[in-house]
């Protein structure tokens, strides 16, 4: 059965945004991990960088165009002393300055770069105009905001592995299950390479209904002996919902005599993660990624 | 406030003047003694754990494993008109509710509401405009004599007349503008009302602030990384790097009044997944430390993640309980931590008694001398990416139950991959970012602490990954019942010493707060928020 999981890849990528969003809890950021991002995944990158600005109460959002304009004016009059990203060199950091932070567009920055810091050694600024100092107020907070803004992160090239290990991986731990078949063009499938890391460690499950071979199944034992069979929709201590062989949704109560029988598809795959080496996980998917 | 809804906006604003009355107050009032809030909770749950001591245990045996099928829902307090808040869609209960003399308090981020317990009626309402903050979550007030206190997602320190919803003073102690944002319970310990704080977006310390009850000057702060001159700073590359550091202290500590100590679990390291600017142990992030209420002065550390990169937070409760070890009394410390290792220390000392994972895990090569788990590099996150384990537990509250000696934790076991998003020499913010992979299954764990062996656990059947944002609290009692939930809305009570399922009832929402209970009238009561509803249980008459 299970030679036939990546059959279903291309119907998995078309759901992969939608899917991920119910499926997986990311399991990063503040106090509580990363609700935010489990619906944020479908989002644009701006629209994701808006919605955990919200979320997490930053301040007033940079101007991006000012902040632009505010690059090259940095780079000349204060990246010596702050640093390229105003992350602090022979001067301080910019970015956790209570004036920088207390600041929302330039209106307490500008009178403090036009008068400097004398006793620290920051020279006043006095000569550039109030509209240079606000570009490099926003070029600042635009530096604050790719910090403190999770939601404007993006993962770098991910592609460091090994393709020719990746393919001996493959090679001696996949074609158990697997046909060559699976990984024609998978590369391809994928928009980035951290999806196609995601994809072929733990493939999507689709959500919506189909006979699909990635989901979960179970038998049910009733008392009365009787058997029910089919693709389980969910399941808990107490209740079993499934969709039996003629399309049937059926609602079990997991009262004594009731015996479930729960099969997972993607177990060989979580077995897998629970001991999946960095190595050969980035060996892998350098190797996958060449399968275009 | 223009986040807010016209409705909530117009509530806020009255309120703020003076809080709204639904009912007059039933005399004589509320009045907690703060000499009492040490002691087992019986007829009030007057402190964010119930006593000092973290162990959300009761002595109450009235509901039992005999009668808990007859358990019936009393009244249900619907929060209504706050509609939806930054981030959450609708208001979720995250406290842990406190009763005293009658009363009821519960908050969310802004609101605080004062209920009859008889009958779930509002009292009071008290509503706050937020100018900044994240509205995570609200763990709930602190109560000395008359007055209730109450922390803003924007930092500031409310003091509420219990009796009447209104605002004594107020007072701000961390910057909004510097990411700090505020979720906790105040805790009440004599006359100290200490305050934790969060906010790991930008590159903060964290710290400890004691207030006086009356007049809201500040006593004492404890900062979370040494400053200058302590010899703690060799754990630091700088001295800015410690300044910067993190270790935020979100979560209420625990009290231990003979001997006068301060238990306080101190949070994720800063910056928080980007560990290549700050080599070393990182102190005091990751910990759990020992202070001195009267100076906040550390007498001890145990560092539960040295130099973490994972986000480890180790913001989960240490419990405190005495156990007979060897035919010695000891007064002992448990906690589950976020970093997968369950920790048993002496509480007088800080010495390691169990230091052992609770959950499959491979990150840690060993222990050190202190007995401190030892991070393996390879596992910190890369550009490429590092899988390792999700957070074990995490705010919701664990529970010990000395008729058993367990301890009771809902763990959850799965992975994520780590990415490395900032490479640079001087990363900032979090600068990396996981993504869980693969299922994450909550388990409910019975330890021992002085083994930190499971003797039994529960895995929760669900299609579903268990949320990383909220799970289920646990509470004992000394009538065997351990009561807790699913992620599928099942409020459920098992068995403390075997794990069995005695009794389930599925509701509106997760339980999503703190469970509680209370003798009131004779009759004992079970108390729990789940979504944006509060419940109370008993047995019918």
């Amino acid at each position: 059965m299970r030679h036939r999981i990546f059959r279903v890849v291309v119907a998995w990528v078309f759901v992969f945004f939608a899917q991920i969003a119910f499926n997986q809890e990311a399991q990063t950021g503040g106090q509580e991990g990363a609700q935010q991002q489990v619906t944020y995944r479908n989002m644009t990158p701006e629209q994701r960088a808006a919605a955990t600005r919200a979320f997490l109460g930053l301040g007033a959002e940079p101007d991006k165009a000012a902040a632009a304009r505010g690059a090259p004016l940095f780079e000349q009059t204060c990246a010596f002393c702050h640093g390229p990203q105003g992350r602090g060199a022979t001067g301080s950091s910019l970015l956790t300055s209570d004036v920088v932070l207390g600041d929302d567009h330039g209106e307490h920055l500008v009178p403090f770069l036009k008068k400097g810091l004398q006793e620290k050694g920051m020279p006043a600024f006095a000569t550039m105009s109030d509209e240079e100092l606000m570009d490099i107020s926003e070029f600042v907070h635009l530096q604050v905001e790719e910090v403190a803004n999770r939601g404007t992160y993006h993962v770098l090239n991910i592609l460091v592995g090994n393709s020719s290990l990746g393919q001996e991986y493959v090679a001696a731990h996949c074609m158990s299950c697997h046909t060559a078949k699976t990984f024609v063009h998978i590369g391809s499938k994928f928009r980035l390479p951290e999806q196609l890391q995601r994809g072929w460690i733990w493939p999507a499950r689709p959500v919506s209904s189909g006979n699909s071979l990635l989901a979960y199944t179970a038998s049910v034992k009733m008392p009365d002996g009787g058997e029910i069979s089919g693709r389980v929709t969910q399941v808990s201590d107490f209740r079993i919902t499934l969709v039996d062989q003629a399309g049937k949704a059926k609602v079990i109560e997991r009262k004594p005599g009731v015996e479930v029988r729960l099969n997972d598809p993607l177990a060989a795959h979580q077995q897998m993660i629970m001991t999946l080496t960095n190595a050969d996980m980035h060996n892998v998917t350098a190797y996958l990624d060449t399968l275009k | 406030m223009r986040l807010l809804t016209g409705v909530c906006a117009a509530i806020a604003t009255a309120a703020l003047a003076a809080a709204t009355f639904a009912v007059p107050h039933v005399s004589p009032g509320v009045f907690l003694d703060p000499n009492e809030i040490g002691k087992a909770p019986i007829t009030s749950w007057p402190t964010f754990n119930g006593d000092y001591s973290g162990e959300r245990y009761s002595t109450l045996t009235q509901i039992k494993p005999a009668n808990v099928n007859r358990l019936a829902q009393q009244w249900v307090f619907k929060i209504s008109g706050v509609g939806a808040q930054r981030g959450a869609p609708v208001p979720t209960i995250k406290c842990t509710p406190l009763l005293v003399d009658g009363v009821l308090y519960i908050t969310i981020p802004n609101h605080v509401w004062a209920l009859d317990a008889r009958t779930g009626s509002q009292l009071w309402h008290y509503g706050w405009v937020d100018h900044g903050g994240h509205l995570v979550g609200q763990r709930g007030v602190g109560i000395w004599k008359t007055t209730v206190y109450f922390l803003t997602p924007d930092n500031w320190l409310v003091a509420l007349n219990a009796n009447t919803g209104k605002e004594l003073w107020r007072k701000n102690y961390a910057d909004a503008r510097k990411q700090y944002f505020s979720t906790s319970a105040p805790l009440v310990v004599k006359n100290h009302v200490i305050v934790g704080v969060g906010g790991d977006a930008m590159d903060m310390p964290g710290f400890l602030d004691s207030f006086d009850p009356v007049t809201g000057d500040l006593q004492w702060t404890w900062w979370s990384t040494p400053r200058k001159g302590d010899a703690a700073l060799s754990t630091w590359p700088n001295e800015p790097a410690s300044d910067h550091g993190g270790g935020m202290t979100w979560m209420p500590g625990t009290y231990d009044p003979e001997l006068n100590l301060l238990y306080w679990p101190t949070g994720n390291t800063n910056p928080v997944f980007a560990g290549q600017g700050r080599p070393g142990a990182n102190l005091w992030t990751e910990a759990v430390v020992a202070l001195d209420p009267e100076t906040g002065k550390l007498k001890w550390y145990f560092q539960v993640s040295p130099h973490d990169t994972h986000d480890f937070d180790n913001t989960t409760a240490p419990i405190l309980f005495d156990r007979v070890v060897d035919g010695k009394p000891q007064k002992l410390l448990a906690q589950a931590a976020r970093n997968g290792f369950f920790v048993t220390l002496d509480r007088v000392t800080g010495k390691d008694l169990v230091v052992k994972p609770y959950v499959p895990l491979d990150w840690s090569s060993g222990l050190s001398p202190q007995g401190e788990p030892i991070p393996i590099p390879d596992k910190d996150p890369t550009v490429g990416g590092s899988i390792n384990i999700v957070n074990a537990s995490n705010w919701p509250a664990p529970a010990y139950n000395p008729k058993t000696g367990l301890v009771y934790v809902n763990s959850v076991e799965g992975k994520a991959i780590y990415y490395l998003t900032d490479d640079s020499a001087q990363p900032a913010g979090y600068g990396g970012t996981g993504d869980g992979i693969g299922h994450a299954q909550r388990v409910l764990q019975a330890i021992d602490p002085l083994t930190g062996n499971a003797v039994w656990t529960h895995a929760y059947p669900n299609l579903n990954n268990a949320p990383s944002t909220v799970g289920p609290s646990i509470l004992t009692t000394a009538s065997n019942l351990l009561i807790t939930g699913d992620d599928q809305k099942n409020v459920i009570i098992y068995s403390a010493d075997k794990g069995q399922v005695l009794w389930h009832h599925e509701i509106g929402a997760n339980e999503s707060g703190g469970v509680i209970t209370y003798k009131l009238d004779g009759k004992q009561y079970i108390v729990f928020g789940a979504g944006d509803s509060l419940y109370a249980w008993s047995l019918p008459q």
